[in-house]
């Protein structure tokens, strides 16, 4: 059997493809099926016939208007003594009247944000353009635990977005049928990977957690916006402020998506249904932020900026890039003699034949 | 029509690929024989073979340290797929019913899908290090990773159609591993049964020399 290497050039390449994807599939939908839906809409109207309920009366005294009115039920379990929750009804229209629009919004804004972004100022390049010396960036183990957070994420939100979004946005392009099918997948592959997030959450947050301490210089970075302001580089440590940000937003945002979906997914510990509302709700709310979030992180990490993938693709990321974005940690490495050469970078990744052996500084396989 | 081939003709083809394949391959092994040992042996062989076999489920303490990530994916995943396919309720009633005639207890439904999580996790964690470390990224061939790509669609798969309420995502699981069935004894996946004979011969090998390996 032949020898498979797969050069990182490829991995960089599959990252803005993947990045290009997930746009799509996120943005197709809120564009297209609006004149189907409504179609559809006008077609149902039209074939509806009106019936009056004749239990509606009924139904209404037994609601009893605002609040929750428990009895008393021969059926043990919870929410057992309660005929109908009006909060379902609020839970309902929130969810389908501010959620899912306004969400949808958000990430469609987000999307847009990011493309006029890049058509505007392009990726942003290393101003000394990429040399050939290079600063050990990530261990095995954090790359490895990052990519697999990022699997395990994308294919969290893939479905989490379909559940949300397909009822108004896939029927009229898959039909019923279709959906029922794809909506069933979903929730049980949603199901099955969200305890599957949680330890990757765990396994992020123990490894990063000391290096995204805020320290001094952190607020200079933010109160110049990372840059933006100014024409100038801002110099930072090995997280600038703004990493640091995103890590204990998704640190905290995390906990509470693992919270409530573990609320959701285990309905066996006596929960009320108003319990379970609250618990879609934020989760729901916290994991179309933690999208919008990663949407950004992912366009850095693949379109927007020039040598900002390597450090988690390979471990190493050019001088000059480290340089400019996090200045204080590349001076704290040159000073401490970690500056290695691109064909010692290749030579100890075996991609190049020949060439001076790795220094022992070297850490490829770092645990 | 591709739901009755699924279900009927090609499910008994990969089966008697999968069994007539690994039946040759073995065979083959066995065939092939070892070069004769002229040296007096200080011990029994057979003694080093079963204590090889098992004393290396066991690491060293130095792999147990570098490679803590690997080992306990590998824990995870292996573990983590032998009860999914041999004690999930679904593949219990299937093998009963396509198999063996008789069923055995299944895992109740929370310990299957730990099962399942534990095993995403062990070949997710496993299949990244395959990719990222530069020593097993230039070991691995292609049959490495098609194995690898295989079973993960297959267990993916499999935990889309948990609900089993739609019959396409239970044939599509289904032709998956049909897919896996056929590709097995062809492939590395054969270190599922291979492993015992490189265990045993080294183990024999060592103890027919007296040393304790």
């Amino acid at each position: 059997m032949s020898r498979a290497r797969i050069p990182y050039r490829a991995v960089t390449a599959i990252q803005g493809g993947v990045f290009i994807l997930f746009c799509l599939i996120v943005l197709l939908p809120m564009l297209t099926p609006t004149a189907a839906r409504a179609q559809t809409q006008t077609n149902e109207s039209e074939r509806a016939i009106p019936v009056p309920n004749p239990s509606a009366d009924l139904w209404r005294e037994v609601r009893q208007r605002e609040g929750i009115v428990a009895g008393r039920s021969q059926v043990a379990g919870v929410d057992s003594g309660t005929l109908i929750n009006p909060y379902g009804e609020t839970w309902r229209n929130f969810r389908m009247q501010q959620l899912i629009p306004y969400s949808g919004y958000l990430l469609a804004g987000v999307l847009l944000l990011l493309t006029l972004f890049y058509f505007i100022l392009g990726k942003i390049k290393v101003d000394a353009g990429l040399g050939d010396r290079k600063l050990f960036r990530y261990t095995l183990y954090e790359r490895t635990i990052h990519w697999f957070i990022a699997s395990v994420f994308l294919f969290l939100a893939l479905t989490g977005l379909i559940l949300l979004y397909g009822r108004p946005l896939l029927i009229p392009l898959i039909g019923q049928e279709g959906f029922s099918l794809l909506a069933s997948a979903s929730k049980e592959g949603h199901n099955l990977f969200g305890p599957v997030f949680a330890v990757a959450l765990l396994l992020i947050f123990f490894r990063f957690v000391r290096r995204n301490i805020y320290q001094k210089g952190d607020l200079t970075w933010l109160l110049k916006g990372g840059g933006i302001i100014g024409k100038r580089h801002v110099p930072s440590n090995f997280f600038n402020m703004g990493e640091k940000s995103m890590f204990w937003l998704l640190a905290l945002v995390g906990v509470v998506i693992v919270g409530s979906g573990l609320v959701l997914v285990f309905p066996v510990f006596g929960q009320a249904r108003i319990t379970m509302e609250l618990a879609h709700v934020s989760h729901a709310v916290t994991t179309v932020l933690m999208i919008a979030v990663i949407l950004g992180h992912i366009y850095i990490g693949s379109v927007g900026m020039e040598g900002a993938l390597d450090g988690m693709t390979t471990g190493y990321c050019d001088l000059n890039w480290a340089r400019e974005h996090h200045a204080q940690w590349a001076e704290r490495c040159e000073q401490e003699g970690e500056v290695v050469s691109e064909s010692e970078v290749s030579s100890q990744r075996g991609e190049a034949a020949g060439g001076p052996a790795a220094p022992s500084g070297m850490q490829e396989s770092g645990q | 029509m591709i739901g009755q081939l699924i279900d009927g003709p090609l499910w008994y083809f990969s089966l008697a690929v999968f069994g007539v394949g690994m039946l040759y391959r073995l065979y083959s092994i066995l065939r092939a024989g070892v070069k004769p040992d002229l040296a007096p042996p200080r011990a029994g062989g057979g003694a080093g073979a079963l204590r090889n076999l098992f004393s290396r489920f066991v690491p060293r303490r130095d792999v147990a340290t570098r490679g803590r990530l690997t080992l306990i994916a590998g824990y995870l995943f292996h573990l983590g797929l032998f009860a999914l396919l041999f004690f999930a309720q679904p593949h219990v009633d299937f093998l009963a019913e396509r198999i063996t005639g008789f069923g055995w207890p299944a895992l109740p439904y929370w310990a299957f899908i730990i099962s399942a999580e534990l095993a995403f996790v062990g070949l997710l964690l496993l299949w990244l290090h395959r990719l990222l470390h530069p020593v097993t990224r230039l070991l691995s061939s292609v049959d490495d990773h098609i194995g690898t790509g295989l079973v993960f669609l297959v267990m993916l798969s499999g935990c889309l159609a948990l609900a089993q309420a739609f019959e396409p995502l239970r044939l599509l699981h289904l032709f998956l591993a049909e897919l896996l069935l056929i590709y097995f004894p062809f492939s590395s996946l054969m270190h599922t049964f291979t492993f015992v004979f490189s265990r045993g011969y080294t183990g024999a090998m060592m103890g027919r020399k007296g040393v304790n390996a």
